[in-house]
């Protein structure tokens, strides 16, 4: 079994266990997916006959935006140990590209969605050209200021509607099928950033930018382009948060830069990386999904986001000092890891 | 001509406390390699205490710094035996520092939050809206007192660490931690007073914030930002280059505010900070440093 690259437990890279690794998934894990998925496309669907459930619709699409914004920021937090508190500038980029030629010209975010999501990928290159200069809190800062900047300058651009933000009309589908293709699109961000996730976890990439977490001097003497590689995996890690801004700003029926370009936003993604477990495939995923369900819990109970706000403090912080390789990767530290949690 | 000189003065004030404000950022990571992310969040929540201090029994936001120091300075040294005792020698200990402080942070903001809402204070006392001539320029008196005390809340800390013995210790720590361990520093004592020290400054500076600047408790992403660039600015882990980073981007950013508009004040920051991280990642005075 391979041990997690990005684990904060200071072991030396083994190749021999790289190497060594079963090849190919076991073919259980991904008969829990293929039904997992199976039911997720039909869920939808079974409006007429069970009736209304707008409600967990809605919370799913929001698990399933989540899973997409933290599984895409793990990329490059995660399998490459960069830090981005700022990975909100590419949501809010996104919701921005979408939202714009839809409040102008009426163009619908469902065929702009992938341009946001490339718009995102290259702000991801160039400010990865700058900001990947430095190491280390130099680079964490940069990206924070990164955010700000975008807050700043979209505030007081008239055309994109200053602080007010832009009105967007509601999509053209009778009230009953509202939130579908909504849901349809937030699974389709999911799936695509778990895919990609993986796709890196198991590529010579993937192995790079472990190197890269693990110690970059050594990885550049080791022939690892270390400069080219990150940049990529920072244009990568933004391409679904890209994509996926862009839905839920028309979802919302509004973008406003305060409800995007926040550090809140940002710290979520962080947040859910980090509890599921940075630096595997399956970690943000169970970040995710947990933090919304506690979230939904909390308010409910609560009433109050600020409450929200202090647990997710708490658990962070909790989860950082005790258990430092998150759910996954403690689970699998200990041998209890279940095989359909298993993807690295 | 003149206009522009008025500018500046206003910056070199502004400049002053924001160097207070930075002081207690650069002295935790100088001595203990903690990138503080929740450094702003404490100078709110300080406010906070100095606005209600103020509103309830009448204390001088100024007069309050004699209370709140000792207090900050006792909470700061609870929050670093609590928190980074713990991951001390942790591989990756300067991220461990960024995630750990980022969820301090929000824990903070969010029980600020939960318990003073989301509108924004000032406390208002009678200086806040004096001024007066010195020649053809004006001076805010509430500007005028926090840049003076400022510095010589500033000027206390140097003294503090060049003539004391902890002073001693405390800039050993900085220069090499390892060899200060050798000579006999007690590393971990050094660390926790200096994070006593960092939050009684940002406890100093929560009473000048509480005049000078509305706030509220999401205010504080925006502060840790702008205080971060300058920090880096400066170069990380230098008092003297806080202080000058400092200095700069208040008037840098006051004459942006007076050329091209209020908003873009800040600016001045993230541009330099960009600017710097291009031409001297390590910043005007800094050390290399180890990611």
């Amino acid at each position: 079994m391979i041990e997690d690259r990005a684990a904060a437990d200071g072991s030396e890279p083994d190749v021999i266990d790289v190497i060594a690794a079963p090849k190919g998934p076991s073919r259980s894990r991904w008969v829990v997916v293929a039904i997992l998925l199976l039911v997720l496309l039909l869920l939808p669907l079974g409006r007429p006959i069970l009736g209304p459930y707008n409600y967990i619709i809605l919370l799913i699409t929001n698990a399933l935006m989540w899973t997409a914004l933290s599984s895409s920021w793990n990329i490059l937090g995660g399998y490459a140990g960069y830090i981005s508190l700022g990975h909100a500038v590419f949501f809010g980029l996104g919701g921005y590209v979408a939202a714009v030629p839809l409040y102008y010209s009426g163009v619908s975010p469902f065929l702009t969605a992938v341009v946001g999501g490339l718009a995102a990928m290259a702000l991801g290159f160039v400010t990865g050209l700058i900001t990947l200069r430095t190491r280390g809190p130099a680079f964490i800062i940069s990206t924070i200021a990164l955010l700000f900047v975008f807050l700043l300058v979209f505030e007081n651009s008239e055309y994109l509607g200053g602080t007010a933000g832009l009105p967007l009309p509601v999509v053209p589908l009778p009230q009953d099928w509202l939130k579908a293709p909504f849901f349809y699109a937030m699974l389709l961000a999911a799936v695509g950033s778990i895919a990609l996730s993986y796709k890196v976890a198991h590529s010579k990439f993937g192995l790079g930018l472990r190197a890269i977490a693990e110690d970059e001097t050594k990885a550049e003497v080791a022939g690892v382009p270390t400069r080219f590689y990150k940049i990529l995996a920072f244009a990568l890690s933004a391409f679904w948060v890209g994509f996926a801004g862009a839905m839920w700003g028309y979802s919302l029926s509004f973008v406003r830069p305060t409800l995007f370009f926040t550090v809140a936003i940002s710290a979520q993604m962080v947040l859910m990386a980090i509890i599921g477990g940075r630096g595997t495939v399956a970690g943000p995923v169970v970040g995710a999904v947990l933090i919304v369900a506690v979230n939904e819990f909390s308010i409910s109970q609560f009433g109050s986001s600020e409450i929200n706000i202090v647990i997710a403090g708490v658990l962070l912080v909790t989860v950082l000092l005790f258990f430092p390789l998150g759910i996954v990767g403690t689970l699998r530290k200990k041998g209890w890891l279940p095989a359909f949690l298993d993807w690295d | 001509m003149t206009e522009i000189v008025q500018v500046v003065i206003f910056g070199f004030l502004l400049g002053g406390v924001y160097a207070l404000f930075a002081s207690g950022l650069t002295l935790a990571f100088g001595v203990m390699r903690i990138v503080n992310l929740a450094h702003a969040v404490f100078i709110v929540a300080a406010a906070y205490a100095v606005f209600f201090a103020f509103e309830n029994f009448g204390i001088d936001p100024l007069v309050s710094i004699v209370f709140i120091m000792p207090v900050a300075f006792v909470l700061g040294v609870g929050i670093y035996v609590l928190f980074f005792g713990r991951i001390e020698g942790s591989p990756r200990y300067v991220e461990m520092t960024v995630l750990l402080t980022f969820g301090i942070a929000i824990m903070i903001e969010g029980l600020l939050g939960w318990r003073f809402t989301g509108i924004f204070r000032q406390a208002k006392p009678a200086y806040l809206t004096d001024a007066f001539f010195v020649g053809d320029f004006l001076f805010p008196t509430g500007q005028v007192y926090a840049a003076l005390l400022s510095f010589v809340l500033l000027i206390g800390l140097w003294a503090f660490l060049r003539y004391t013995r902890t002073g001693y210790g405390i800039r050993a720590t900085m220069q090499n931690r390892s060899a200060a361990q050798l000579v006999g520093v007690n590393v971990r004592r050094v660390s926790a007073i200096s994070f006593g020290i960092s939050a009684a400054l940002a406890g100093a500076s929560g009473a000048m914030m509480s005049y000078l600047f509305p706030f509220f408790p999401f205010r504080h992403w925006q502060w840790i930002a702008l205080l971060l660039a300058l920090v880096v600015l400066g170069g990380m882990g230098s008092l003297k280059g806080a202080v000058i980073g400092a200095l700069v981007l208040g008037v840098a950013s006051s004459l942006v505010v007076d050329q091209i508009g209020a908003a873009w004040g800040p600016m001045a920051f993230y541009g330099a900070l960009f600017a710097i991280l291009l031409v001297r990642p390590r910043g005007l005075f800094g050390k290399e440093v180890a990611a």
